[in-house]
């Protein structure tokens, strides 16, 4: 979806940043802001003490859905990764979902009361919102709590692959982690992804949307919903194919 | 309108085989004839399609010319033909029947010209998947294999671009099929 090729330890950051904006959003979360220069991803890594090669793998598995990281080196800290997906989290409990939810609101006061569709799609929306607040706070409780366990405990007692770098897990068939560890041991049909509802509900607004209504007020709603669901899109790969892998081998620890 | 289908086979097994695989499919139900009589006095123009095998064909083909667009003949082994009479070959399996019929029984062109609108079967999937109903809860329902209620959640979600059950029972709110809650 963007011109971007793979990013390396030389690749400037304004030029990642020029052709896909949303990569700010990555930036953003390890204090790396706007007035960017010639920064490169080494030299911003330098600044901050991280691996080059942790950075350049977070923003390429964020920005290349076919990427997949060939090498999972044990100087990523998960602990890194988790302070990462933590603030990703609180931009969408304390920002992102509550400006959907205004705007929602004010497409409905200004639109006509006969006609409930807009109703419920913000129910329809509500109903997305507590699902994704349930993983929000299963990472918060849970997850988050043994991944830091596990890394604190395997700093102690490395395990063998530890010594140099992660086995790449066959990422390619782990199932989606929507949830956090309840959820995976789960025998039942799959329920309905926090992105699938978020796409059923950009469809509702493209293609189904009836009656009068505010069309700027609209356009405002859907780009928030498309922004939410490209963000969670995104942020599931760097969960699914850095942080699983990386959680599961401590986890044998 | 529902379309008017006839079944005239000389194998009674074959016969309801079809007349099954056409209520499952497309909802119709259609209609076993005991022999040719019985075919004629039915309006040709009413009628839909006529599936039928090939001894009856042959031996009534001034019947079955004329209407031979609206007629489908069982074959079970290859026939060597210049594509003018349509055939089905009981041989292929499920699906391949399915694409055959199709052609004949799916959906209407004004329906295609509107690609987002639901045919009458598929409504009653998507009420009962609003409803809560799993997979094989809705083919016990409505009395068709579980194959075939998947055949209409796919095509429901191709149409409307909403794969979600709760999208789904939100859209079906939305469009009076159920109740809002």
């Amino acid at each position: 979806m963007n011109n971007l090729t793979l990013i390396h330890h030389d690749t400037k950051l304004s030029d990642i940043v020029i052709a896909e904006p949303t990569a700010l959003t990555v930036l953003n979360r390890f204090g790396i802001y706007l007035g960017l220069g010639d920064l490169t991803v080494a030299r911003a890594c330098d600044n901050l003490g991280i691996d080059k090669d942790f950075l350049a793998t977070i923003l390429n598995t964020y920005l290349h859905e076919s990427y997949f990281p060939e090498r999972i080196l044990a100087s990523f800290k998960a602990a890194t990764i988790v302070d990462y997906l933590g603030q990703t989290n609180n931009y969408y409990a304390q920002f992102q979902l509550p400006n959907i939810e205004r705007h929602f609101n004010l497409l409905i006061s200004k639109s006509n009361p006969d006609n409930n569709n807009l109703e419920l799609m913000l129910r329809f929306f509500h109903e997305m919102k507590q699902q994704l607040l349930a993983r929000i706070a299963d990472d918060r409780n849970h997850w988050f709590p043994a991944i830091l366990q596990a890394e604190a405990k395997a700093s102690v007692s490395p395990p063998t692959p530890l010594k140099g770098e992660y086995p790449v897990l066959n990422t390619h068939c782990t199932p989606p982690l929507q949830g956090g560890l309840g959820e995976q041991n789960k025998v039942q049909e799959p329920e309905d992804t926090i992105e699938d509802k978020l796409g059923d509900l950009i469809s509702m607004m493209v293609i189904h949307l009836q009656g009068d209504h505010d069309s700027n007020l609209a356009l405002a709603v859907l780009m928030a919903l498309a922004n939410l669901k490209k963000d969670i899109t995104q942020n599931n790969r760097i969960r699914n194919r850095l942080l699983l892998p990386i959680y599961q081998v401590l986890s044998k620890a | 309108m529902e379309r008017q289908v006839v079944i005239l086979l000389h194998n009674a097994i074959e016969a309801t085989g079809m007349q099954r695989l056409i209520l499952d499919a497309f909802g119709i139900t259609a209609h076993q004839a005991n022999g040719i009589g019985e075919l004629l006095q039915l309006p040709a123009d009413a009628i839909d399609l006529v599936v039928t095998d090939a001894q009856h064909f042959l031996e009534n083909l001034k019947v079955f010319l004329p209407r031979k667009a609206r007629t489908l003949v069982v074959v079970d082994r290859p026939v060597q033909g210049d594509g003018d009479v349509n055939l089905i070959d009981i041989r292929q399996d499920t699906d391949q029947a399915l694409a055959v019929l199709s052609q004949f029984l799916g959906e209407k062109e004004e329906e295609n010209n509107q690609p987002n609108v639901l045919s009458g079967r598929e409504i009653d999937v998507l009420r009962l998947v609003a409803s809560g109903m799993i997979n094989k809860q809705i083919a016990d329902t409505l009395n068709i294999s579980i194959n075939t209620v998947l055949t209409h959640r796919k095509n429901i979600t191709a149409k409307l671009g909403i794969k979600s059950v709760s999208g789904l029972t939100f859209y079906a709110m939305m469009n009076g099929i159920i109740d809002p809650k």
